[in-house]
């Protein structure tokens, strides 16, 4: 079976369809609660009074959030918020290839799992070459 | 507040302008942040790249649910724009503020010859956009079975081995100066790999969010990231890039674009001359 694409694009499959769309709701899901995360931090900030440029930030501590998050403080939600920020695309990127599994499509499956792969040496390298 | 408010509205500027012109903000904010608020460079690309995820994030969700991204397209590519910027982003923290900013001088001017180029593409044509199934590489240089799994409708991508390299180049942009690297991508799909332009611009916005992450993850554990300046930033461009996409249609960019590369050379000029010292 087969579903048109908007545009003139042409047709595709539907279960890549479905997967387009699956992939499309954590995307919108992602975005919206990283935004949601931060405009809280933003909100609370301005109540706070606080500039974002008086003093140097707060360096990012994760025991720290779940506290800061309790006591309204607005570094909680705007770490919180930035964390979720960065990692939308990588949930993207692992529900596709749950999804490209799910098709059978290993090669696919497996490229995406390369990306996962690179972003975990990012964190790896980054944590190494820390000041 | 005043700063806070100031930030959260030239973030709403430079998304609504980003999404008007087909640009991510980060063209934008990098300089916003410099030049407006005195951050350093580093600096303003650790909270540009943010941006530029949360802007990336929200289109391609909509791209991807009218079915114009190449998801599988996209993720053979974004493995190598993905490790281009991750070296990217440790070279940044090698380089001296001022090689960086010359380098995004060069950028903007490439970018502004871009436009103008693409509005005389567009005046001539009266849309600028390649027909669905046109192939300008020409006939495909790859064996069939993996790029079949590549192709969409009314198409099949040519040259993998120069999409990968330009893919790596566009991370390492990406990185080092805070942009998506769509600048860079959506030629390269476009013109060298035969992708149709609406698909390349869809399939490069779903690729910045992975890539812009790459990096991004460098800068924030080296604490190359502000969150008391990102947050009201990020807040301000996804608001700005949502109403731009609202109107884009109704609106003549003609003379926007003209407006934009006139911004563009302005800033272009003065990063120079910082780069100059």
């Amino acid at each position: 079976m087969t579903v048109t694409a908007p545009d003139g694009v042409g047709v595709i499959e539907s279960r890549a369809a479905a997967l387009d769309g699956w992939i499309a709701l954590v995307l919108r899901a992602g975005t919206l609660l990283s935004v949601g995360l931060l405009a809280i931090g933003v909100v609370l900030m301005s109540l706070a009074g606080r500039s974002p440029l008086d003093a140097t930030w707060p360096a990012l501590d994760l025991g720290r959030i779940p506290g800061d998050l309790l006591a309204l403080r607005p570094e909680g939600f705007l770490w919180l918020g930035l964390l979720a920020t960065l990692s939308t695309p990588l949930l993207r990127v692992a529900a596709s290839v749950v999804g490209f599994l799910g098709l059978g499509e290993r090669r696919m499956a497996g490229l995406g799992s390369a990306v996962l792969v690179v972003i975990a040496l990012a964190v790896v390298v980054a944590k190494g070459t820390q000041a | 507040m005043t700063v806070l408010v100031l930030l959260a509205a030239g973030g709403f500027g430079a998304g609504v302008f980003g999404s008007l012109l087909g640009l991510g903000g980060g063209i934008l904010i990098v300089p916003l942040l410099t030049f407006g608020f005195g951050l350093p460079f580093r600096e303003a690309v650790g909270v540009s790249l943010v941006c530029v995820i949360v802007t990336s994030s929200a289109a391609a969700g909509v791209y991807l649910e009218r079915h114009l991204a190449n998801l599988r397209l996209g993720m053979l590519l974004e493995v190598f724009t993905a490790s281009g910027a991750l070296v990217g982003g440790l070279v940044a923290f090698l380089l001296p503020d001022r090689v960086l900013a010359g380098l995004f001088a060069i950028l903007l001017a490439y970018t502004g010859v871009t436009m103008l180029r693409r509005g005389a593409t567009a005046a001539r044509s009266g849309a600028g956009l390649a027909e669905p199934g046109e192939d300008p590489a020409g006939p495909a240089d790859t064996p069939g079975a993996f790029r079949a799994a590549l192709a969409g409708p009314g198409y099949r991508p040519a040259r993998l081995g120069a999409g990968i390299g330009g893919s790596v180049f566009a991370g390492l942009v990406s990185a080092l100066l805070g942009v998506g690297g769509g600048i860079v991508k959506v030629p390269l799909m476009h013109l060298v790999m035969g992708v149709p332009l609406r698909v390349a611009t869809a399939t490069s916005n779903l690729m910045i969010g992975v890539t812009a992450a790459a990096s991004a993850i460098v800068y924030l554990m080296r604490g190359g990231i502000d969150p008391l300046v990102a947050g009201p930033t990020a807040v301000g461009v996804f608001a700005g890039a949502t109403l731009g996409s609202r109107v884009a249609q109704r609106l003549d960019l003609r003379l926007l674009r003209l407006l934009f590369v006139a911004v563009l050379a302005l800033t272009a000029i003065q990063m120079t001359l910082r780069a100059l010292g």
